[in-house]
């Protein structure tokens, strides 16, 4: 066992870190959200530079091949500053989707812009009526003269403005419901039929619905092989799952950080309200449940970079279930020790709730990653 | 011991739920229904209204615009208004500062104000916590200073709720700086349009303005607006801390958001099914619907009997914490009922599909902030019990 950072994870951690403390302070982040495109380019090539665009994409394109473990102590840093690059979006799903999907040709087209940053690929697979249903997709794709077209609505598609592709999934065969008979396609931005909705989420991460009527689409690999599609969706869902796990846990330690400095400078009658037994008693339940999620978020990370196998899959919804739980109770508690202060737009206690309230929904909140377990002990 | 009502108590509530459904606009309860706090107009509409019949302050003396009612019939007329949902009587005005001229302001200050806060003519605001005094509140250093027959008032006030929307503010002011700090407070009634005021907005984490910083520089207030005596402003203040407890549990509010929780479950489907179908949520609000009659039976306990106030003073402490927990964990499974749908942050004016559960849920943190966090009401608890 070992569950220390390497030199090069270290290093980039690091790196990071300063590269946020410069140009992604609270006050720098407030005026990226609030403007026009709610993030910043000038941020994202200096991310970019630093090679966090590139971790999850094979180095054969021009990225690292990097581990999860590797996005871990990134995303952590991007959770604490609030971050609302596409950096789940593109990096981790983006790349993810088509590095597991994509035929050579298509990963040599699109693969090395994403590395490098200047290509953003975003990911649309969940839809309306899914609730956090697993393998739920009803939109369908046919095939016709000269290629495949897709229909239907896909919906909370990050950074959706940004992207030149989407990879969508969408269903050749069978019920809504089924795992096997989804297919994943790429769709560019451009195509005819194909209408976005921009919007913000309540944590301000940009993101879009897509309507696609009739959309040309090309597939990733053969629509036909069900459990190549199967393979490729649940491993950038597991992606998906660690990386917010991660991004979680940042921002319940930036949430935890910013309570203790306050308990030690807010006084009340004539004392730190930090002398209270009450309030260092809910300090002492933060770190307990900052410590719970830092273990899952590791262990997040560690089923992701194994997909497939049911131990990972346990763990994993364990991990989103444990993290989304404990980084929520972290940032309650954090609103909580603030007051009034707490409650404002202008302190960054409440945008950290705001986002682990985001990331808990996203990949399938607490119920739903308990359903899961429930299935996977009863095949046990 | 008997739980039921009786049949004038049972006449009573028919006769509100009549009213309310004969009378309460369509539009403000599918608003409320939502999720979506009241405005404005749709709480002076509402609250003229049952004005005509007494209930816009059903407590107060029939002279001013009250019904007189008592404490049960009270119960029964709130849980109808929130379970409606409607619009709450403006509770500053109606539950706050009317009591307090009825116990400590002279007959000019009643005759003048009193029928103009129940009718809603004026809409009163709170100016009690200060950057430095929040739980302190005694520690409060806005300073009124004699000078003739007015005074004049420096200093900042925070979390105004409302002040954007207000006409006046009751406040507390320090009007002597030498005594020990509970002394040295009065109550001053001040007109917003006075000169040198300034509200500011705080836009809190929901995205919403509910609440404002007002500064005080050099405002000039008459004598005649305080109420009680110079330098006993802090017996108006505790009396009027103490005095709204019917309100303090919101049993009626539980309720509907547990109706509405239900409605969505059931409207709400997940790969196919109604959320509705899923056995573990059924069981979560059962729970919660267990948990919200506990409350009832416990407020009804403490508020109708006298022998249960006396061996229990502190019994609001108990209403407050238990309510701000159930509230805030049904604003938390709405958000949660709402899934991926409710995390898209909309307009106002662009109503979300089922309403604005997630900044509701948000917001709903605030509960266990306001009116004495609930550490300060586990302390108050702990001081009666341990000592």
């Amino acid at each position: 066992m070992n569950f220390e950072l390497n030199d090069t994870q270290r290093q980039l951690q690091d790196s990071v870190r300063r590269l946020l403390a410069d140009h992604c302070s609270f006050d720098k982040r407030r005026a990226i959200a609030a403007s026009a495109d709610g993030r910043s380019a000038e941020l994202w090539s200096r991310l970019a530079e630093l090679g966090v665009t590139g971790l999850r994409v094979p180095e054969a394109h021009g990225g690292f091949g990097g581990r999860l473990e590797d996005l871990l102590p990134v995303l952590q840093a991007c959770g604490a500053a609030l971050v609302t690059e596409p950096v789940l979006a593109s990096a981790v799903l983006g790349a993810t989707a088509l590095a597991c999907a994509a035929d050579a040709a298509t990963a040599a087209r699109l693969l090395p812009g994403v590395a490098d940053g200047s290509r953003i690929v975003a990911w649309a697979h969940d839809e309306p009526g899914a609730h956090h249903a697993e393998c739920w997709v009803e939109t369908r794709a046919e095939a016709r003269a000269g290629g495949w077209v897709l229909a239907g609505t896909k919906s909370t598609v990050l950074h959706g403005a940004l992207a030149a592709q989407f990879v969508v999934s969408a269903r050749v065969a069978g019920a809504p419901g089924d795992r096997g008979g989804r297919a994943l396609f790429v769709v560019d931005a451009g195509a005819a039929g194909l209408r976005r909705r921009d919007f913000r989420l309540v944590d301000d991460t940009p993101a879009s619905e897509l309507q696609l009527e009739g959309v040309a689409a090309m597939p990733l690999g053969d629509p036909h092989d069900g459990a190549h599609a199967t393979r490729a969706i649940e491993t950038t869902l597991a992606a998906g799952t660690a990386a917010a796990c991660a991004d979680m846990l940042g921002a319940a330690e930036e949430a935890f950080r910013l309570s203790m400095d306050y308990l030690n400078v807010r006084q009340q009658f004539g004392r730190l309200i930090g002398a209270n037994q009450a309030l260092r008693h809910r300090a002492a339940d933060m770190l307990v449940s900052l410590e719970m999620a830092r273990s899952m978020a590791m262990a997040a990370a560690v089923a992701a970079d194994r997909p497939g196998d049911e131990d990972s899959a346990a763990d994993l919804a364990r991990a989103k279930l444990v993290v989304g739980k404990h980084a929520r109770l972290v940032c309650q508690h954090g609103v909580q020790c603030h007051g009034g202060i707490g409650m404002t737009e202008e302190y960054a206690v409440g945008h950290c709730l705001r986002r682990v309230h985001v990331l808990d929904h996203l990949f399938g909140d607490a119920s739903a990653q308990a359903q899961r377990l429930a299935a996977l002990a009863a095949l046990a | 011991m008997d739980l039921d009502l009786s049949p004038a108590q049972r006449a009573f509530r028919d006769e509100v739920r009549a009213f309310i459904r004969d009378r309460l606009p369509a539009d403000i309860r599918q608003r409320l229904r939502q999720g979506h706090p009241p405005r404005k107009e749709d709480t002076v509409a509402w609250q003229r209204i049952l004005h005509e019949r007494g209930w816009a302050a059903p407590h107060w003396p029939r002279a001013y615009g009250g019904a007189e009612l008592g404490t049960m019939e009270r119960l029964i007329l709130l849980d109808e208004i929130y379970r409606a949902p409607a619009p709450l009587p403006q509770v500053f005005n109606v539950g706050m500062l009317g009591p307090v001229l009825l116990k400590y302001g002279t007959e000019a200050q009643r005759t003048f104000f009193m029928p103009k806060l129940a009718r809603l003519d004026l809409w009163f605001c709170q100016g009690f916590s200060e950057p430095g005094s929040g739980s302190d509140l005694a520690s409060l250093r806005t300073a009124a200073r004699r000078d003739g027959d007015h005074y004049v008032v420096n200093g900042q006030k925070i979390w105004t709720t409302t002040a954007h929307l207000a006409d006046w503010v009751f406040a507390l002011v320090r009007t002597d700086s030498e005594a020990r700090k509970q002394e040295g407070i009065s109550f001053l009634l001040i007109d917003l349009k006075t000169p040198g005021i300034t509200i500011r907005p705080i836009i809190s984490i929901d995205g919403g303005h509910h609440l404002n910083e007002v500064f005080f520089d050099d405002v000039r207030v008459p004598v005649a607006n305080l109420v009680g005596q110079e330098n006993r402003g802090w017996d108006c203040a505790k009396f009027l801390l103490g005095n709204e407890r019917t309100g303090i549990a919101n049993v009626g509010l539980c309720r509907e958001r547990l109706d509405y929780a239900r409605e969505l479950a059931a409207r709400i489907t997940q790969g196919g099914r109604p959320l509705s179908a899923d056995p573990a949520l059924q069981a979560e609000f059962a729970e919660l619907d267990a948990e919200i009659r506990a409350l009832e039976i416990t407020n009804w306990r403490f508020l109708l009997t006298d022998g249960e106030q006396q061996r229990l003073p502190a019994f609001a402490s108990v209403l407050k914490l238990k309510g701000t927990e159930l509230q805030q964990a049904l604003m938390a499974l709405l958000a949660r009922l709402d899934g991926l749908g409710g995390l898209e942050r909309r307009a106002d004016a662009d109503t979300p599909r089922h309403g604005p559960l997630a900044p509701r849920y948000f917001y709903s943190r605030a509960g266990s902030i306001y009116g004495g966090t609930s550490e300060v009401q586990k302390d108050i608890l702990a001081k009666a019990i341990v000592g």
